[in-house]
C-alpha cells in the first residue's frame, strides 16, 4: 500500500504525444481510475507507473521513493490485463503461486496464501485446473488472485472487464471493488467506460490526447465537469456550442431573453445541460430558464426511463429525460413541445479553450 | 534513451558477430573475387562482361530461368488444385496425402532425379510399358527431366502454404460471393484466389528460388542442359581452366536473379496482407459421387507420383547386387557394401547435422526472441541480414566459404568445422523464423505479467516463455535437422574424403553408376527423415504448415 506521485510525466511516440506533462497524486488505499477515449494515453500512463515503458521526462514516486530507474520486477506491483495474460501452461494454483515463488516464500506459506486468495475470488474448487478449462470470467478471477496474493504496493488494472459479457462485467466489477476495499490496496484502474468508472472509483482522472482534463470524485465529475470534453464524455450532456452573448450577459436563445450576469463581458459561450435537468411542459413555467419550442423527432422508451429527442431549429437537438414514463402518456414523434432549460442547472464553458466558467452560484449537489 | 545492458544485448552482439564472420565476410569475399582477373590479378569488369556477354554463360542463365520458372509453374499447377480440393471438399485420407507430400518435400531432390532415370531413362522400367499403351515419353535428360523433378519436388510448398491460407478465409466471404451470384469457378477466380494470392505466391517463390539454386538435379538429369549453378560449380572445381573470378561473377548473377524475384513477389503482395478476423471456418463440402471420384483420383495421382521416386529408391536398395551390377532377387548386399566401404559417411552426416542443429537451436531461439520482442533498428537489420541464406544458393555459399576460409587466420578448408559452420549458417534463419513466429503467438503481456510479479526478465523468459515455446523449438530443430542431413550442394564443395556425408556419397555413386549403394544410402536418409517428419507432426499437433 503506497501513495503514488507522478510529476510532470511526458512521453512521445513518433508522431504522437502519448503523455503530455501529467501531474497526479494517488492516495494510499485509493481506488483511482484513468478514464478517457481510445488512444488518450491511459495504457501508456499505467505502463509507465508499472515500469514497462520509460517516460521521456518527469518522475514516478511510489511510497515516497523515486522509481524512475527501478525495473518493473522490483516495483512490487500487481497487474491485471484485459486479455488476462494467464500462464497457459501452469495450473490455476501455480499461476497464483508464481509471484510468491519469485519472492522465495516458504512452501507452507505459499500454499496457505494461494488457497486463501482462490477462496477470495471464489475459485477454491478449481486450483488444479489448467487455464483453458476455465471461462473468461474465471480466468480473469485467476489473474486478480495472482495479482493480489503478493500483497503489492499498488494494483494496476488495464480494462480488466472489457472482454467479459455485460452481466459478468457487473458481477466482477462489484467483486473487484469489494476486494480492493477489504484489502486496502492502492489501485489504479483503466477504463474507457464512463459508467464503470463512476460506479467503481473513489476518484477519476479524465484524460484526452495525453493530457489530464480533470481529477475529481465521481459525484463532482458529474456535477461540475471542468471542461466541455469532460461534460460530454461523462454521462450524457446536451451541448449548445458557441452561443452568442449580448451586453451584460444577455442570452438571445429561446422565446424570452434571459440574463446570466456572470457572462457579462464575453462575446460567446458554450452552454450545456444534462437531459434529466431539462424541464418538460407540464411542469410549472419557469421564470429563470431558457425556453425553447421544438418538435420531437424521436422517442426512446427504456422501461425505467424514456427520452425525447427534440429538434429546436438551427440544427440544435435537445435530449430530454422523461421521469417515470410508465405513469404518464408519452408524446409521439412529430408532436410539438416546449422545453425549459433552468439557468441554475446550466453549465457554461469558454468556447475557445473549453474550460469551465463559474456561473457564480453554489451547486445544489454540494 | 538509456542503453539497456541485459542478456539480450549480449545475444545481439554475438549474433551480429556470427553474421559478420559467416555471412558478410564470405559473401563480400566472393563479391570482391568477381572483380579480379584470373591470370593477372588486376581489378576488372571483364568477368561480368563474360558472364553476361558470352553465349556460353548467357545460355546457362537462360536455362536457369527456364528451369526456375518451369519448376515454379509446375509446382503451382500441382499445388493449388491439391490445396483447394483437400480444404474445400471432403477428401478421404487427407492426413495421408499431407504426410506423403511432406515426405516428397523433405527428401533430397537428386534422389528424385536418379529415381526418374531408373523409371524413364533409356532403359527405364516404365518406358516400355508406357510405350506399349501408346504414351511416348520424351527423353528424361534435359529440360523435361529437370522440370519434372522440380515440379514434383517443390509443389508441396505451394500446396501447404495455399492450404493454410485457404483455411483462414472465413466461410462467410465465399458465401457472400455466392449470394451475389458468382458460380463455383467465378467465385474461385474472383474471390478465393486473390485472397490466397500471398500464400500461393510465397510458395511459388520458394519453388523458384530452390529450383535455380539446385545443383544435384541438373547435373544428374540435365544432360546437355547447363544451368548457372552447375556452370558455377565447374568454374571453381575443374582441374583445368578453372576460373574463380568468373565463377564469382556467375554466383553474383545467380544471387541477383533470386533477389529480383524475391523483391517482385514482395512488391506483388505489398498491400495484400489482409488477414481478416476469422469468423467462421470453412466446412468441406461433400461432392457428388462422380466428381468426388475425379477429385480423389487427381489428389492421389499427384501425391503418389511424387512419392514414386522414394519407393523406387527403397525397392532398389534391397535388390541383390554383385559389385555395381544388379542381380535378380532381393538381399542386403548394398547395405553390406556401404557398411564395409564407407561407414564413416553415415556417422559424419549424423554428427555434423546434430552439432549444427544444437548450435542453431541455441542461437536461433534467442535471436527469434529478439526479432519478435524488440523493435530496435538493430533487430530490423538482423532480420534483413538473415534473409540472405534464403536467397544465396548452396553452391555459391560453399564457394564463398572456400574463398575466405582457405587462408589464415581462419584456415578451415578440409575440416569438419567448415561443414558444420556451413550447415549452421544456412539453416539458422529457419530456426529464427520458427521461434519468432511461435513467439508472436504468445502474447507479450504474459511475460510482463511474470515480471510484474517480481520475476527478472531472464527468469520470466526461462520460466514462462521457454516452456510455451518448447514444442515449437523442438519442431524447428527437427526441421533444421532434416534439411541439414539432406544438404548436398555446399557440402559437395567443402568435403574432403574424411568429411564426406551421405548426400555427397549418393551423388558421387550416382555419377559412377553405383545405383545400389546410392539407393541404400538414400533409404537410410529417407528413413531418418521420415522419423523426423513423424516427430514434427506429433509435436505440432498435425500441422503440415510446420514444414514451410
Ligand atoms: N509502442 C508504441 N509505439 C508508437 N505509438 C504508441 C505505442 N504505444 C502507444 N502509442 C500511441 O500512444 C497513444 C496512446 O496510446 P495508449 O495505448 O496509451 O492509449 P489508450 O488510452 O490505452 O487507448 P485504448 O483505450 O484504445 O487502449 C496512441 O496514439 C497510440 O497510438
Ligand atoms: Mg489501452
Amino acid at each position: 500500500m503506497a501513495r503514488v506521485v507522478l510529476q510532470r510525466i511526458s512521453k512521445s511516440y513518433p508522431g504522437v504525444k502519448a503523455l503530455d506533462d501529467i501531474d497526479l497524486v494517488i492516495e494510499t488505499g485509493e481506488f483511482f481510475t484513468l478514464l478517457g477515449p481510445s488512444g488518450c494515453g491511459k495504457t501508456t500512463l499505467l505502463r509507465t507507473i508499472a515500469g514497462f515503458n520509460r517516460h521521456d521526462s518527469g518522475h514516478v514516486l511510489i511510497g515516497g521513493r523515486n522509481v524512475d530507474d527501478v525495473p518493473a520486477y522490483r516495483r512490487d506491483i500487481g497487474m491485471v490485463y484485459q486479455d488476462y495474460a494467464i500462464f497457459p501452461h501452469l495450473s490455476v494454483s501455480d499461476n497464483v503461486a508464481f509471484g510468491l515463488k519469485t519472492r522465495s516464500r516458504p512452501r507452507p506459506e505459499i500454499a496457505e496464501r494461494v488457497a486463501r486468495a482462490l477462496d477470495l475470488v471464489q475459485l477454491g474448487g478449481h486450483a488444479k485446473r489448467l487455464p483453458h478449462e476455465l471461462s473468461g470470467g474465471q480466468q480473469q478471477r485467476v489473474a486478480l488472485a495472482r495479482a493480489m496474493v503478493i500483497n503489492p504496493q499498488i494494483l494496476l488494472m488495464d480494462e480488466p472487464l472489457s472482454n467479459l459479457d455485460a452481466k459478468l462485467r457487473i458481477e466482477l466489477r462489484d467483486d473487484i471493488r469489494a476486494l480492493q476495499r477489504s484489502l486496502g490496496i492502492t489501485t489504479i484502474y483503466v477504463t474507457h467506460d464512463q459508467e464503470e468508472a463512476l460506479v467503481i472509483s473513489d476518484r477519476i482522472c479524465v484524460m484526452q490526447g495525453g493530457r489530464v482534463h480533470q481529477v475529481a470524485s465521481p459525484q463532482n465529475l458529474y456535477a461540475r465537469p471542468a471542461t466541455v470534453f469532460v461534460a460530454s464524455f461523462v454521462g450524457t450532456m446536451n451541448v449548445l456550442a458557441d452561443c452568442q452573448v449580448g451586453p451584460g450577459g444577455a442570452l438571445s436563445l429561446g422565446r424570452r431573453p434571459c440574463v446570466l450576469s456572470s457572462l457579462a463581458g464575453r462575446a460567446r459561450v458554450t452552454l450545456a445541460i444534462r437531459p434529466e435537468e431539462v424541464i418538460l411542459p407540464d411542469a410549472v413555467e419557469q421564470a429563470d430558464a431558457i425556453s425553447l419550442d421544438g418538435v420531437i423527432d424521436r422517442v426512446t422508451f427504456a422501461g425505467r426511463e424514456a427520452f425525447y429527442r427534440i429538434g429546436c431549429g438551427d440544427g440544435l437537438a435537445i435530449l430530454a429525460h422523461v421521469h417515470r414514463p410508465s405513469e404518464r402518456r408519452l408524446a409521439a414523434a412529430g408532436d410539438t413541445i416546449r422545453v425549459a432549460l433552468p439557468i441554475s442547472r446550466l453549465h457554461a464553458f469558454d468556447p475557445a479553450d473549453g474550460s469551465r466558467i463559474d456561473l457564480g452560484r453554489s451547486d445544489p449537489e454540494r | 534513451m538509456k542503453l539497456r545492458l541485459d542478456i539480450w544485448t549480449g545475444v545481439l552482439v554475438v549474433t551480429v558477430a556470427v553474421a559478420a564472420v559467416l555471412l558478410i565476410w564470405p559473401l563480400s569475399g566472393i563479391f570482391w573475387a568477381s572483380f579480379i582477373d584470373n591470370s593477372t590479378g588486376d581489378v576488372t569488369l571483364a568477368n561480368y562482361a563474360r558472364a553476361l556477354g558470352h553465349p556460353f554463360y548467357q545460355t546457362a542463365l537462360i536455362n536457369s530461368l527456364i528451369v526456375g520458372f518451369g519448376g515454379m509453374l509446375g509446382a503451382t499447377l500441382l499445388g493449388i488444385p491439391l490445396a483447394v480440393l483437400t480444404t474445400r471438399y471432403v477428401i478421404f485420407g487427407r492426413d495421408l496425402l499431407s504426410t506423403l507430400a511432406v515426405l516428397a518435400l523433405v527428401s533430397p531432390p537428386f534422389i528424385g532425379a536418379y529415381a526418374w532415370i531408373m523409371m524413364l531413362g533409356q532403359n527405364g522400367f516404365l518406358r516400355a510399358p508406357l510405350a506399349e499403351i501408346g504414351i511416348a515419353v520424351p527423353s528424361i535428360y534435359g529440360f523435361f527431366g529437370i522440370i519434372l523433378v522440380f515440379s514434383l519436388k517443390f509443389y508441396p510448398f505451394v500446396y501447404l502454404l495455399t492450404a493454410s491460407g485457404l483455411g483462414t478465409i472465413s466461410a462467410s466471404v465465399e458465401e457472400a460471393a455466392e449470394g451475389l451470384g458468382a458460380g463455383t469457378w467465378r467465385r474461385f477466380f474472383t474471390v478465393t484466389l486473390p485472397l490466397v494470392f500471398p500464400a500461393v505466391s510465397s510458395g511459388a517463390l520458394l519453388a523458384f528460388v530452390l529450383s535455380i539454386a539446385d545443383f544435384g538435379t541438373p547435373s544428374i538429369v540435365g544432360g546437355r542442359v547447363r544451368v548457372l549453378a552447375t556452370t558455377t560449380y565447374n568454374l571453381y572445381t575443374s582441374e583445368l581452366g578453372g576460373n574463380p573470378g568468373l565463377g564469382s561473377a556467375t554466383s553474383i548473377v545467380l544471387i541477383v536473379v533470386s533477389m529480383t524475384v524475391v523483391a517482385l513477389q514482395r512488391w506483388a503482395v505489398r498491400r495484400r496482407n489482409v488477414a481478416g478476423a476469422l469468423i467462421r471456418k470453412p466446412v468441406p463440402v461433400r461432392l457428388r459421387p462422380l466428381r468426388s471420384a475425379a477429385a480423389h483420383g487427381l489428389c492421389y495421382a499427384i501425391v503418389l507420383i511424387s512419392s514414386l521416386p522414394s519407393l523406387v529408391v527403397i525397392y532398389t536398395s534391397f535388390r541383390r547386387t554383385s559389385g555395381p551390377v544388379f542381380q535378380s532377387g532381393f538381399g542386403f548386399d548394398s547395405y553390406v557394401r556401404i557398411l564395409r566401404e564407407v561407414p564413416h559417411v553415415i556417422g559424419n552426416s549424423f554428427n555434423y547435422s546434430l552439432i549444427a542443429v544444437l548450435l542453431i537451436v541455441m542461437l536461433g531461439t534467442l535471436v527469434g526472441y529478439i526479432l519478435a520482442r524488440r523493435e530496435t533498428a538493430v533487430a530490423g537489420a538482423l532480420d534483413s541480414l538473415l534473409l540472405i541464406p534464403y536467397i544465396v544458393p548452396g553452391v555459391v555459399m560453399g564457394l564463398a566459404f572456400v574463398v575466405v576460409f582457405n587462408v589464415p587466420p581462419l584456415e578451415l578448408t578440409g575440416t569438419a568445422t567448415i561443414i558444420v559452420l556451413m550447415l549452421f549458417i544456412r539453416r539458422l534463419p529457419y530456426a529464427v523464423r520458427a521461434s519468432a513466429s511461435m513467439l508472436k503467438q504468445i502474447k507479450g503481456n504474459i511475460e510482463e505479467a511474470a515480471i510484474s510479479l517480481g520475476a527478472s526478465p531472464g527468469h520470466a523468459f526461462l520460466r514462462i516463455t521457454m516452456p510455451l515455446m518448447l514444442p515449437g523449438i523442438v519442431a524447428g530443430a527437427l526441421m533444421s535437422f532434416i534439411t541439414a542431413i539432406n544438404e548436398l550442394s555446399s557440402s559437395l564443395i567443402l568435403y574432403v574424403g574424411r568429411t564426406m556425408t551421405m548426400p555427397v556419397r549418393i551423388y558421387l555413386s550416382v555419377l559412377d553408376g553405383e545405383f545400389g549403394t546410392a539407393a541404400a544410402l538414400s533409404t537410410i536418409l529417407l528413413a531418418t527423415t521420415g522419423i523426423a517428419v513423424y516427430a514434427v507432426f506429433w509435436l505440432s499437433g498435425r500441422k503440415e504448415s510446420a514444414f514451410v
